[in-house]
């Protein structure tokens, strides 16, 4: 272990969901649970990355010099980093390297995304600002129909049914039912989930991730100043680190195949020298329950064509699954899709996990490593992956 | 368009690797001459000389092998749905339109491109023959269109 290698020293957000507050309210709330009974952001923040998706919700730009001066810093380094929903691990990972390097000793990874501004019709366009303009865009494609593309394809190659993806929201929201930090703090059952309309065939209404208000915050720094803010707690370090992008256009790829997150997350696993069967909770990014399918598939938890079994208890899967646990905040689908905060939102999960501070209904026992993937456009067009251990 | 332009565009090459003087607006490999030969009822893919495969619509570059030997090349107009859903909560702009059907087809070539569909989604099926089409923006695809969008053409897919 050496002196530069980067740990989550402090995590914090705000509530997910609808709300009055603007983005940079929901950065302070996410800073002020971050921070609390630690060193002010002043006296350790050496830099500054910002995952949001797009300024069209608050017609905001220069977040990362905005939030900077709402933490209390004015003249370190900050920036907005711009990947659609990968944005928040995107930032993690421009953190992650500049502690790995030596350059800084702690960076503020942090995301925001006011969704509701503009209600459904705004965040619809914003959303759709991340497809190819010259073929998708102008087909009048949006986020649910591009993965309904991915849907349709895998319901027709492989066993699953529409009521294996509804099983998949059931978990998540179970999982939400248990985090205090979820938007939807409440069960659904399979016929409530295969009852809701159709959104884009075969995705209906609970296959959808909501839009979220919402703002994480996560510190990454040197193990020394990592101990400043939880001494009382292992240390988590980030062992791995992936990056990986697809096509663009989603008729070019392997439409049940997501590749970039699989290079993403073999990336992650070298760095650590783990596997996939070290895994034993993964946050996966289930925008769309397909997404929680693929990932699984991707991240080498489950053989090709069954990550669908998700769901199901670990002794209950297919032959070649890991144990792994998916999305036990609730995933995106429940716990809220704030999407420049997401990746960071999943950093905090694992964080939870890994420190033993989840609720006790949540909690998977003895979990010492955890993996969180963060997509962006379409799928995997970009996809951060990272790996936690204590 | 110009006279000047009509000239050049006699002239731009359709092969790659380009010079920085090729990249004009009436180049194939770039969206105004993509969608100026689509209206002209071609649908145009870039061939990658190394592995062969199509890209549309064509660019300076091939994405599978980084090879930048390409060639432009007219693409049949039918192929097969590969996927397709429907749109029920579209774009605000094309609001009036929805609910309606979008898909990804492989062209007999063995490019792929997604658009709408121009049948219901009860009507449409994975392995559906379809043909291509092009047609004039209507006013609500206008108004949805950034300047230079404006007069380029719409491309769907009807069933055979």
């Amino acid at each position: 272990m050496t002196d530069t290698e980067p740990h989550v020293a402090a995590v914090g957000t705000s509530p997910f969901g609808r709300t009055e507050l603007t983005g940079r309210d929901l950065f302070s709330a996410a800073v002020a649970e971050a921070f609390e009974g630690g060193p002010d952001p002043a006296e350790v923040v050496d830099a500054m990355y910002v995952g949001n998706q797009s300024e069209s919700y608050e017609h905001q730009i220069m977040y990362g010099t905005l939030l900077a001066e709402w933490c209390g810093l004015r003249h370190v380094p900050a920036e907005r980093v711009e990947g659609c929903a990968a944005a928040g691990a995107l930032a993690l990972r421009h953190a992650v390297e500049d502690v790995r390097s030596g350059r800084r000793d702690a960076v503020l990874a942090c995301g925001v995304e006011k969704m509701t501004a503009g209600g459904t019709a705004g965040a619809t366009n914003a959303l759709s600002a991340a497809f190819d303009r010259a073929l998708e865009q102008r087909s009048g494609v949006t986020a649910p129909s591009q993965y309904a593309l991915l849907a349709q394809r895998y319901l027709h190659e492989t066993d699953a049914t529409e009521r294996d993806l509804a099983r998949i929201a059931v978990k998540n929201h179970a999982n939400a039912a248990a985090n205090p930090r979820a938007q939807f703090q409440r069960e659904t059952d399979v016929e409530t989930v295969l009852d809701s309309d159709y959104v884009a065939p075969p995705l209906k209404l609970f296959d959808c991730a909501p839009v979220t208000d919402g703002a994480a915050a996560v510190l990454v720094a040197t193990e020394e100043i990592a101990r400043q803010f939880a001494d009382d707690r292992p240390p988590v370090r980030v062992a791995g680190v992936g990056a990986g992008a697809n096509n663009i256009g989603v008729a070019d790829r392997d439409l049940t195949f997501v590749e970039g997150a699989h290079e993403a997350a073999a990336e992650a696993y070298e760095q650590a020298g783990l596997t996939a069967d070290d895994v034993d909770i993964a946050e996966v990014h289930d925008a769309f329950t397909i997404s929680e399918a693929l990932l699984a598939e991707a991240a080498g938890f489950a053989p090709r064509g069954r990550g669908y079994e998700s769901a199901l208890p670990p002794a209950e899967r297919s032959d070649g699954w890991t144990d792994t646990h998916l999305s036990t905040s609730g995933g995106l689908k429940a716990r809220g899709h704030p999407i420049g905060a997401t990746g960071l939102a999943q950093t905090v999960e694992v964080y939870e996990q890994l420190t033993g501070t989840a609720t006790p209904e949540r909690q998977v026992d003895d979990a010492t490593t955890g993996l969180l993937i963060n997509e962006g456009g379409v799928a995997d067009a970009v996809t951060v992956a990272h790996v936690l251990t204590t | 368009m110009t006279d000047d332009d009509h000239t050049e565009s006699e002239t731009a090459p359709t092969t790659a690797p380009l010079a920085r003087d090729d990249v004009t607006p009436d180049s194939p490999f770039t969206l105004p001459g993509f969608f100026a030969a689509l209206d002209e009822g071609d649908l145009l893919a870039a061939v990658c000389e190394e592995c062969g495969k199509r890209l549309v619509p064509p660019r300076p570059a091939c994405y599978a092998c980084g090879g930048r030997q390409l060639h432009v090349e007219v693409q049949p107009r039918t192929g097969t749905v590969v996927s397709y859903t429907e749109v029920r909560t579209p774009p605000p702009a094309l609001a009036d339109r929805a609910p309606y059907t979008v898909a990804i087809v492989e062209l007999d070539s063995g490019a792929r491109l997604t658009g709408r569909v121009t049948v219901p989604y009860a009507e449409t099926s994975i392995g559906l023959p379809v043909r291509l089409t092009a047609r004039d923006p209507d006013e609500d695809e206008r108004e949805m269109a950034l300047s230079y969008e404006v007069d380029w053409p719409i491309h769907e897919f009807d069933p055979v």
